[in-house]
């Protein structure tokens, strides 16, 4: 059963990492916190949900549709975020805030509350091997993470731009000095962040079910990780989104379902007693 | 500045005859009751948001309180009377709790901590099925005994202007004590930490004593509302009491009134609720409450010292709005 637990934890960590990214890049980027990140996930898989209801076509079709919504939120936030005055990791905090809350109500407008799912039917048959069980939605759902990851990964660390990222990650007015647009870097981490979420989305929209308020999890697991990672480090976000998720596996096993939303946030409170500076500690 | 200080006394005079304008209307009753109950969260909440710090988890005492009183009333048979203060109580042992591993965060992870805390009670009181009965929730609440001063015979859950005027009641007292609180040297010690906390700390305010001191009293309060809240609804469930709603309110209102003021908060949650159930919850029934995220929006981005703070300019500290270089 251990082996269920671990592989099961596994791919849903990937794909917590993968939910994470994109809240990490924007954080480490451009210092604010975007609360309405678990919104805009739900909002991309209300879309792909949408895409696939009315027209039928198959889930892979869904990710552009839902990368776009992705996008045209992320830009508009963007847009919000660069008018903020200090202090900006607080008011960032209240903003976002605000737009989780207009995001809700629109999706509950036009969405209604009910829960829905995008079915793969293919997704519940597997493969077994030996005792171990992999369900094809599983086997996706860890391939297309682990994907996404590696690109970014090869992005951040193989190319200039990663680099012009990385340096902007460590230290703003060093990477000005040396020639390197901020304020664009600012854009261009909302427009990465946004294109990993738009993928998240509609892989989100098959394992949970969506209704407009369910971002706030998923707000809170993308904080509790990139707090335990700390800001560009794209392997810490793979071993938060693993411990997150193996750590909620074994509450499930061990106590019951109804437990697993206390695991990320005691990891949260945890990790922030324990650091409490905060993830940018050492420069301040 | 003249509306600064006509529009409290009209304020008053218009919540102490509105039943009357209403003519005992139930909804309007209604609606202006929870207003009352939203205004005594902000002015609750606003007892720690004048140390500056922000708080997204205040539903944890709400949901505290309501349970406590609800529980020792339900299954006891105590009075509400006693209940409540109880609920009250266990709210700021709560908030003892979070502020051991909060209290050494500031300002964006002290928020952060605050929306997950809110997780903890929550979680629990519907897991603790035995004592909570879970998340089926507390039905039949009793309601609020009615108050008898010699020959006068006041019925509080009788009628919804009996409610009605309790929560006003209840509202002006703590209005009362939160004037008191700023003005003595509890108030002028967390705004000074609110200011400049170094400095404050190097002129002998112990700080964390007073944010300590502060986030009890403002738990506290808030599970009194929290309990009262239940006894005038006689209905509470996990979701419900613990629900993003009663830590979403109080910030909002407080923000958008004016934090750094005392009568803001309060009069936020009196404008902005009516308008919303009157004006946009007839014209959208489902997403009216898109309106609480854009007027937090544009305070943020417009008005950062609130409506009310904006009016009172000139009567309390400036607001530091730049970081320590």
């Amino acid at each position: 059963m251990w082996t269920t637990v671990v592989v099961s934890g596994i791919t849903l960590g990937s794909f917590y990492t993968l939910i994470a990214m994109g809240f990490a890049l924007i954080f480490g980027v451009t210092r604010t916190f975007n609360l309405a990140h678990g919104e805009v996930l739900v909002l991309a898989g209300y879309a792909a949900y949408w895409l696939w209801k009315t027209s039928g076509v198959s889930l892979l079709f869904t990710f552009p549709a839902a990368v776009l919504v992705a996008l045209v939120v992320c830009l508009i936030l963007q847009r919000l975020f660069s008018r903020l005055r200090e202090p900006l990791e607080l008011n960032s905090i209240v903003m976002s805030f605000g737009v989780a809350i207009l995001l809700q109500n629109g999706m509950l407008f036009f969405f209604s509350g009910d829960y829905r799912l995008i079915r793969v039917p293919t997704f519940n048959q597997g493969l077994h091997f030996n005792t171990l069980y992999l369900s094809y939605g599983q086997l996706t759902l860890l391939a297309l993470s682990l994907l996404v990851i590696g690109l970014l990964y090869l992005l951040m660390r193989h190319t200039y731009l990663g680099k012009a990222l990385r340096a902007t990650i460590q230290d703003r007015e060093a990477a000005a000095l040396a020639g390197i647009n901020v304020g664009a870097m600012g854009i261009l981490a909302f427009a990465i962040g946004a294109i990993l979420i738009g993928l998240a989305g509609p892989l989100y929209g098959c394992v949970h079910y969506l209704y407009p308020t369910a971002g706030l999890q998923a707000t809170l697991l993308a904080i509790t990780i990139t707090i335990f990672a700390g800001v560009g480090r794209i392997r810490g976000l793979i071993l938060g989104g693993w411990i997150l998720a193996l750590a909620e596996s074994c509450a499930v096993v061990l106590f019951g379902a109804s437990w697993r939303e206390l695991v990320g946030a005691v990891m949260l409170i945890t990790l922030l007693a324990l650091r409490p500076q905060g993830i940018l500690g050492r420069e301040q | 500045m003249q509306v600064a200080r006509a529009a409290p006394v009209l304020g008053l005079v218009f919540l102490l005859l509105l039943p009357v304008f209403a003519r005992y209307n139930d909804y309007v009753l209604q609606v202006f009751t929870h207003a009352l109950l939203l205004a005594t969260l902000a002015l609750a909440w606003n007892i720690l948001g004048v140390s500056g710090s922000i708080s997204l988890g205040h539903a944890a005492f709400f949901g505290a309180g309501a349970y406590t009183s609800a529980l020792l009333s339900l299954d006891l048979g105590v009075s509400p009377w006693a209940t409540i203060p109880l609920g009250g109580v266990l709210a700021a042992g709560i908030a003892a709790i979070m502020g051991l591993f909060c209290l050494r965060l500031r300002g964006a992870y002290f928020a952060l901590a605050t929306l997950a805390f809110v997780e903890i009670p929550k979680v629990i009181t519907d897991n603790w099925d035995g004592l909570t009965r879970g998340s089926l929730g507390l039905v039949g609440l009793p309601g609020l005994p009615s108050l008898r001063l010699g020959s006068y015979h006041f019925d509080i859950s009788g009628s919804l202007a009996g409610s009605y005027y309790f929560v006003l009641g209840y509202g002006l007292v703590l209005l009362l004590l939160v004037t008191l609180m700023f003005r003595s040297n509890l108030g002028l010690a967390l705004q000074a930490i609110r200011e400049e906390e170094i400095a404050a700390e190097a002129v002998g305010i112990q700080v964390q004593r007073y944010r300590l001191l502060s986030l009890l009293l403002s738990a506290f309060f808030t599970g009194i509302t929290g309990a009262c809240y239940g006894h005038l609804i006689r209905y509470i469930e996990p979701g419900l009491v613990y629900g993003l709603h009663f830590s979403a309110m109080p910030m909002i209102f407080a923000i958008c009134g004016g934090r750094f003021t005392i009568l803001g908060p309060a009069l936020a949650a009196l404008v902005l609720y009516p308008v919303d159930q009157f004006i946009f919850h007839p014209l959208l029934p489902a997403g009216h409450e898109f309106l609480y995220g854009a007027v937090i929006i544009l305070a943020i981005l417009f008005m950062p010292s609130g409506v009310w703070g904006q009016l009172r300019k000139g009567h309390f500290v400036s607001i530091k709005t730049g970081s320590i270089e």
